[in-house]
């Protein structure tokens, strides 16, 4: 811990101050403005901050380097996480505005704690130090579990909130004692260091394994993998739409980012076999239990637990960088059409979220046509139809896989995407093969959430005709890590 | 603009235009009438574009024509590739040929959403073009799906009866067949670092691991392919598809969608792996020949006109496969022959049912019976395309199965044997059915008010009449361009091509 | 093989599908006359340039004519196209068709004058000479096959001409879908004739065939060609056991009856054996077939003939009887006394039926011999002629039948006694029951009822505003007058064997050829004189029975008992097939089929898994309790899992 931070240290998590003095601009703007203007104004500045914070990335991306006596480090990696988080908080924050006025919720600190949730993501995604990694866990963690009970007003959202707490902090215990053992097992908590010290040894020691599988255990948790899944249905059930989802991708992609870390990065022994395990388990258990879900969020919520397993597919493929790069890839197109989907969801909801069973899908098709494209588009993509996001996202993956020749895995993956077509395409079905139920009109879309779905149409579209950018950036990113 | 850029550029023009039509429907007010038009126009319009390719077609030239190859996206490596050849090429103009027909017969039986139907139904037709005249396994697992859509969503949203169940079935049926067909173009993908067909057909056996692989390759592709054609025993999502679809819905059914499968038995299991093909060919055969008599004799007891024809295209497309697997020039010039064939023919007898569903809101056959008294052009017409769809001979029909069955015999005789049986059983249904419909006296009173076809009707009709007439008088015209192509698809299969017809 | 010469062979055919075009598509529009007129025209062209072709025929320098016309199939290896073949089998056939034909078309013009859809008639039989012309005048087998399906087409539409009566309809597919089983042996044979020549031309198939050895060892492949071209002989010629169209068949205007299913088309059958014989000669065992399947028809129909009552089934047996002689001819390898015959029956069945067709419509309708009798006084000039008619088919000498049938009895004794015996015995029967029909028709006292109504539901296309028996008009009547001088001297050109050796050119390439030389004479006049004698025993036997004693048949069938109810009820064969091949189809692929396998095997299999993957989504949404306490319980066993296994993995 010798010398003193540099500037170019500050400028290295240039977003994160960003958005945590936004954060607290909100915080303290609060108490200032009288009820009626509150929402928007400080639905503004949360936007403003957020949209500031992306261009920091930027300047950020400039300044590439260890930071904080290595414990932080900007390289093309933690760029691409930054610059995902933080547009993935844009986008919620548009969404949010309308959403928060129909449900008739105080703003007030809502917008403060995405931000600072944000942070927390941030930091993960650059933190190369186990010990900062779980604090940024923690604070995107305590932000995202009050943001879950946000909903006052409906019981299940509170019960929602505190599940989450409660389970989501026994999860991360988990992981706070994985970096604990790793400790004891390398004598230190830098991922660089352990990397080294792991190849060094001849025979990893069993603290080493146990280490990781504790730190698993918890991020697994995070991500909604099975067997660590059973929260993600009642929680994403009972949080605010925009809410969830905003903690469907945000989160994940910086978990993901850290396992990334982990595994790759770290070397982390004897990944393979129970990250195969995780996978084959969260897709055919996400799949098999959406199908007979009628509550559309409780059917996206497993959908999530299954997209969680495509996405451990890549985590199996360990040789070469393909397993990183579809990673990466991966959490991007999920998080363009996750959030477009929720965004979606929460505007049709109506006030205290009415209308959220498949039924009230009904005819949806006729009632509000473009809404209805809108949401089949974020569908199709979900079940990885050429020419979308989620089609590349799956396809870069299974064919990762195939060059580690996890032919079985790739098989149940490719199974389960075909099961998992039969329910998103029931919603598609339901909005425009069956005569609405209720004629009660479809509220018009307001800009601002209109732009939101604007944004994500056009990258889940983006990422399906021409993923070749962002992928190339994901090569580049996925050399810093190998 | 010169020849040759037209040439290059072409096959992405017919594609297209129908999904630009479509696009413009999109944006375009809801005025029905217009609408219908400017789609008739649209669909006329890509048929014309379509004729470019018979006039300028060069049978001598190798490999395909009118290519097009242009890398599309690195990382996969992804090449925006067209092509056709003898073959695809028919399929194409069979596929811009039905289209305006479909339109003219959808003109007045769909009445509510009529922008979105017709959005559909060229989207629709961009697709099934696209499976034709791709040669990047990207690019045509992306069509292949695409036609998926489209086709449920008409069921689904124009159809009737069970039709939500009909189009459900539909897409998961054929969903979860094609993405064995995916892991096989992944695996291909993840060994060689390319979708391009045609650079795979030359490759693949290079490929390390390729020996142990290419039975479950093989296997994945055709699993596929089984379920669109429908091969026994995977034909049951098509009755109950069919009998819900709209007319239009049926016609691109069994005229096209269908012919995905054939093609992609034609083009892909047998370009990519000769060797599991020949390998494999005895049990195919087996189902085809299954198919053709379970489908005939299903077809036979079925209640509904258009289940009549559904199990009847199971048949037929029975005759298609047998010859595919036949590796003989007679089967595969005659397999291809019945594809365009039926296509015509069962295109034909979807419209004629679909006149007379807009006419009494029911297919039961029971329903009906002398019609021929009230509609005797509606009879005629019924009566020669059936006489086509039972291969008499100087209709479409009677060719590509007559050289399906040769072939079928010289590979081994029982299966054309047992093929052939497929005349009785073709006349057996149709005749009947032909004969519940129209003969004996009216019995429903209301049958007897039943108007005669009109001139719109008549106009989607008699295109397809003749061209029954003229394909089974003048094969020829047809085969100059159809049997290059196959001689180069059985080209791996020296050997056995050395068993084909002829002194 | 084509000489410079051009005979234009082609425009025969295609002159008679224009009249069916032009009647077809305008036909409707067009009044009676002008229809009769198109129709007869185009036909008469067809014919009168029939003539022309055949006196230019014999000025060619060698006795086969072929005439290329257009590219039908051609594939790599594989080649067919349209080419009109004339020698002097084909010519014969040529004339027939289009001379009885032409006929038979002047005669309908009165007969189905009535007809609401007359256009409709005269479009279907000038299609149907059409496709008769094509199988006749191909030059290879496709196209003939062309012709032979196109033939059972027309036959069908003509069947079911009067499709608002169930039982029209019916026979017409019957007919059509019989005569498909017969196609399908024609085709296979067709495959292996290409598999083993290459080609489907006759005369390069011909060739390649004469060079083969004979096979009398055993089947070879020429076996089993001759066996699959019998099979589509028999479904087109109504042999056993595809004969059961026929019958039904006769639901068909009358004149159709006469042309298509006694004069010509139900004769391609013997017309393509015959033109085969090249491939037969080399496969005794078919021939034996051939013959055997000829004989047993033969008998097994005449016997059904004497029972019947209406009089177009008893001249629909005698088809089916007659056929069978041909069948015999064929199959003992006297193909040209089997074209003889053909011929020949050719004029005295059209002109039976014609006369029948001229009773029915005196006696409106009637079609019932009980309800008939005494006609003879009242429609004279039928009388006379059906009385030529039934003397021809009966074979009794200077009439035409007698000369055929002899010469095919004759070589059929030459050959083996038996088939000799039945065809005397058939022989015997035939004279019977034709005059039967005759003395039932003609004599005795009329029991009819066509004064009190005309036009009974049966045959349609008359009596309508004439009341009572009358004679028919003029346009039927010169037909039948023609015909009846045909019958009797249409065998003429068969003393001497001239006929056959008019014929020699085609089947002497036969290698059977032979015994046709060594004039047996003296046998040969012992077996005419019997067999004028068996003629004449029927006669009188008819006569004992239905004008002497009316009484005595009554009796006879009593004393018969069930062996009268059996032959009556025509053996039961319809019924039998009814049983035991169309029902149990129909009922397995219901049930079996249908219901069984797609609904109850597949989609229950189908609609199983998906039950199957909703239970078990089911019992995964019950995991998720709601309860806190169980998640936690998931995550620890979960993380417990990972540990322990990494543990493991670690220590290992």
């Amino acid at each position: 811990m010798n010398g003193t931070p540099q500037v170019a240290d500050y400028l290295r998590i240039l977003p994160e101050i960003v958005l945590s003095v936004f954060g607290m601009a909100v915080m303290l703007l609060d108490p200032l403005l009288e009820e009626r203007r509150r929402a928007k104004v400080l639905g503004g500045v949360g936007l403003v901050g957020a949209l500031v914070a992306l261009v920091s990335t930027f300047c950020m991306a400039k300044q590439r380097g260890p930071a904080f006596w290595n414990m932080v480090q900007v390289d093309s990696f933690s760029v691409f996480f930054h610059f995902l988080v933080i547009a993935i908080t844009v986008v919620v924050v548009l969404s949010s505005y309308e959403y928060m006025e129909v449900q008739k919720i105080r703003a007030g600190e809502y917008y403060a704690l995405m931000l600072f949730g944000a942070v927390g993501m941030c930091l993960m995604s650059s933190a190369v130090e186990l010990v900062l990694i779980f604090i940024a866990l923690e604070i995107s963690s305590i932000s995202t579990y009050i943001l879950a009970g946000f909903r006052r007003r409906a019981a299940i959202s509170s019960e929602s909130s505190v599940k989450y707490f409660l389970l989501g902090s026994f999860a991360t215990a988990f992981f706070l004692y994985g970096v604990a053992l790793m400790f004891g097992a390398t004598g230190s908590t830098s991922i660089a260091v352990v990397s080294t010290r792991l190849q060094a040894e001849p025979t990893v020691p069993v603290l080493a394994y146990a280490a990781f599988a504790l730190m698993f255990v918890g991020l697994g948790f995070k991500v909604a993998a099975a067997p660590f899944h059973v929260w993600t249905p009642d929680v994403y059930e009972g949080a605010p739409s925009p809410v969830v989802g905003f903690m469907s991708t945000g989160p994940k992609a910086a978990v993901f980012a850290v396992l990334l870390r982990i595994i790759f990065e770290a070397h982390a022994p004897g990944a393979l076999w129970f990250v195969w395990a995780a996978a084959a388990l969260s897709m055919t258990i996400g799949n098999l239990a959406a199908l007979v879900q009628t509550n559309v969020k409780r059917l996206l919520a497993y959908s999530s637990i299954a997209h969680a397993g495509y996405l451990l597919i890549a985590f199996a493929a360990l040789k070469g960088t393909d397993g990183i790069i579809s990673a990466m890839f991966y959490t991007a197109s999920y998080a363009a059409m996750n959030v477009g989907a929720f965004a979606v969801i929460g505007h049709f909801a109506g006030a205290g979220e009415r209308y959220i069973t498949l039924e009230d899908y009904a005819g949806l098709g006729r009632r509000s046509p473009v809404l209805a494209a809108t949401l089949t588009i974020f569908l199709l993509s979900l079940i990885g139809i050429p020419m979308t996001g989620g089609f590349f996202a799956k396809f870069y993956v299974f064919s990762a896989a195939l060059q580690n020749n996890l032919i079985w895995l790739v098989m149940i993956g490719v199974l389960n995407s075909a099961i998992g077509a039969y329910y998103y395409l029931r919603i598609i079905v339901t909005m425009y093969m069956r005569e609405p139920n209720h004629e009660e009109a479809v509220p018009p879309v307001s800009f601002s959430l209109g732009s939101a779905l604007a944004i994500s149409v056009v990258a889940t579209l983006y990422l399906g005709i021409l993923p070749g950018r962002v992928l190339d950036y994901a090569r580049s990113a996925a050399e810093y890590i190998r | 603009m010169n020849l040759a850029a037209i040439h290059s550029w072409i096959l992405t023009l017919i594609t297209f235009t129908p999904l630009v039509g479509a696009l413009l429907l999109v944006l375009s007010p809801r005025r029905d009438r217009e609408i219908r038009w400017f789609a008739l126009g649209i669909s006329l319009l890509t048929f014309v574009l379509s004729l470019h390719l018979l006039v300028h077609f060069d049978k001598a030239k190798a490999g395909f024509n009118f290519e097009l190859d242009r890398a599309w996206i690195a990382a996969p490596n992804i090449h925006y590739h067209l092509g056709v050849d003898g073959v695809s090429m028919w399929l194409v103009v069979l596929t811009t040929f039905l289209t305006p027909l479909c339109v003219l017969i959808s003109w007045t039986s769909i009445q509510e959403r009529v922008k979105e139907f017709f959005i559909l139904l060229l989207v629709m037709e961009t697709a099934l073009l696209g499976v034709f005249v791709a040669l990047d396994l990207f690019v045509f697992y992306f069509f292949w799906e695409a036609t998926l859509i489209p086709m449920a969503l008409l069921i689904g949203m124009f159809g009737h009866g069970r039709k939500i169940y009909a189009a459900v079935k539909f897409f998961l049926y054929t969903m979860v067949a094609s993405v064995f067909m995916l892991a096989a173009i992944l695996w291909l993908y993840a060994k060689t670092g390319t979708f391009d067909f045609v650079v795979l057909q030359n490759t693949v056996h290079t490929i390390p691991g390729y020996a142990a692989a290419s039975f479950w390759l093989f296997l994945g592709f055709f699993i596929a392919f089984a379920v669109k054609v429908p091969l026994f025993p995977f034909h049951t999502w098509l009755p109950d598809a069919h009998v819900e679809a709209p007319t239009a819905g049926s016609v691109l059914l069994a005229g096209v969608l269908l012919k995905m499968g054939t093609y992609g038995m034609l083009r892909f299991d047998l370009g990519l792996f000769p060797e599991q093909s020949r390998a494999n060919a005895s049990w195919i055969m087996v189902l085809a020949l299954i198919g053709i008599i379970y489908g005939a004799l299903v077809a036979l007891v079925q209640p509904n006109m258009k289940k009549v024809i559904a199990y009847s295209s199971v048949s037929h497309l029975g005759f298609v496969v047998l010859g595919i697997f036949s590796f003989t020039t007679a089967g595969l010039d005659g397999a291809t022959y019945v594809m365009l064939a039926h296509g015509i023919s069962t295109g034909g007898l979807f419209m004629l049912a679909g006149i007379l569903y807009e006419r009494r809101h029911t297919y039961d056959i029971l329903e009906f019976g002398g019609l021929a008294t009230p509609m005797p052009n509606y009879a005629a017409f019924f009566l020669f395309i059936v006489l086509a769809s039972c291969g008499l001979p100087l209709l479409n029909g009677f060719v590509g199965e007559f050289l399906v069955l040769s072939g079928a015999f010289q590979a081994k005789a029982i299966y054309g044997i047992l093929g052939a049986t497929g005349v009785i059983w073709a006349a057996g249904y149709l005749l009947w059915m032909y004969q519940r419909v129209f003969y004996g006296k009216v019995t429903h009173e209301i049958n007897n008010t039943l108007p005669d076809l009109n001139l719109r009707e008549k106009t989607a009709l008699v295109p397809a009449a003749i061209m029954a007439l003229v394909m089974g008088v003048a094969p020829v015209l047809w085969f100059n361009t159809i049997d290059p192509a196959v001689q180069s698809i059985l080209a791996p299969f020296a050997q056995m091509a050395s068993r084909v017809v002829g002194p | 093989m084509t000489s410079e010469a051009n005979l234009h062979l082609s425009w025969i055919p295609l002159l008679a599908l224009t009249g069916a075009t032009v009647n077809g598509f305008f036909g409707k529009r067009f009044s009676r006359s002008l229809v009769a007129a198109v129709a007869l025209a185009f036909c008469g062209a067809a014919f009168v340039w029939a003539l022309v072709v055949v006196s230019r025929f014999s000025f060619l320098p060698e006795p086969v004519y072929s005439e290329p016309f257009a590219q039908w199939i051609q594939i790599s290896g594989f080649h067919v196209e349209f080419a009109f073949f004339l020698d002097h089998l084909s010519l014969i056939m040529l004339l027939v068709v289009t001379g009885v034909g032409f006929l038979i078309h002047i005669y309908s013009v009165g007969y189905m004058w009535d007809d609401p859809s007359f256009y409709r008639f005269f479009t279907y039989l000038n299609l149907f000479m059409f496709f008769m012309l094509t199988l006749v005048l191909a030059n290879n087998y496709l196209q003939m096959f062309i012709g032979w399906e196109g033939v059972g087409l027309a036959s069908y539409l003509l069947i079911g001409f009067w499709f608002t009566k169930d039982s029209a309809a019916s026979a017409g597919k019957k007919a059509f879908i019989v005569n498909r089983i017969g196609d399908f042996g024609f085709l296979i044979a067709l495959f292996l004739i290409i598999q083993h020549f290459g080609s489907l031309n006759f005369t390069q198939v011909f060739d390649a065939a004469g060079r083969l050895p004979m096979e009398t060892a055993g089947a070879g492949t020429m076996t089993a060609v001759g066996l699959l071209l019998m099979v589509g002989a028999a479904g087109k010629s109504a042999q056993i056991p595809l004969y059961v169209w026929l019958p039904d068949a006769m639901e068909g205007p009358t004149p159709v009856s006469a042309l298509i299913h006694a004069a010509t088309m139900v004769t391609a059958g013997v017309y393509m054996v015959s033109r085969s014989h090249v491939i037969f000669e080399r496969a005794p065992m078919a021939l034996t077939v051939v013959a055997i399947i000829g004989t047993v028809t033969a008998l097994f129909a005449a016997t059904i003939g004497i029972t019947q009552t209406d009089i177009k089934k008893v001249l629909a047996y005698s088809t089916v009887s007659q056929l069978g002689y041909m069948f015999i001819a064929c199959g003992v390898g006297a193909f040209s006394a089997g074209i003889f015959h053909l011929m020949t029956h050719a004029f005295f069945k059209g002109l039976l039926f014609l006369g029948a067709g001229s009773v029915i419509h005196a006696v409106g309708g009637e079609q019932d011999m009980r309800k008939m009798g005494g006609l003879r006084s009242k429609i004279p000039w039928t009388f006379w002629t059906v009385t030529v008619g039934t003397i021809a088919i009966a074979g009794i000498p200077p009439f035409a039948g007698f000369f055929s049938k002899d010469e095919i009895l004759w070589k059929a004794y030459q050959n083996n006694w038996v088939y000799w015996f039945v065809g005397l015995v058939t022989a015997f029967i035939t004279s019977f029951y034709m005059f039967r029909m005759w003395f039932l028709t003609f004599f005795g006292e009329y029991k009819g009822d066509a004064d009190r109504h005309d036009s009974h539901g049966n045959d349609h296309g008359h009596g309508h505003g004439h009341g009572g028996v009358h004679e028919s008009p003029m346009v039927m009547l010169v037909p039948l007058m023609i015909l009846a001088i045909l019958s009797i001297i249409g065998g003429w050109v068969g003393i001497g064997g001239r006929f056959e050796h008019f014929l020699a050119p085609v089947f002497q390439t036969g290698v059977e050829a032979a015994h046709e030389v060594e004039p047996h004479s003296s046998m040969e006049e012992i077996l005419m004189l019997v067999s004028v004698a068996v003629a004449v025993c029927g006669l009188a036997l008819a006569w004992l029975l239905y004008v002497k004693k009316p009484q005595l048949p009554k009796q006879i069938a009593e004393g018969m008992g069930s062996l009268y109810r059996a032959v009556f009820n025509k053996y039961y064969v319809d019924e039998f097939y009814a049983r035991l091949l169309v029902k149990p189809l129909l009922l397995g692929s219901t049930n079996i089929l249908w219901k069984g396998v797609d609904q109850g095997v597949i989609d229950a299999a189908l609609d199983g898994s998906a039950t199957g993957a909703n239970e078990v989504s089911d019992s995964i949404r019950h995991m998720q309790s709601g309860n806190l306490r169980s998640y936690a319980g998931w995550i620890a066993a979960g993380a417990a899992a990972v540990i322990v296994y990494m543990i493991w993995v670690g220590t290992r």
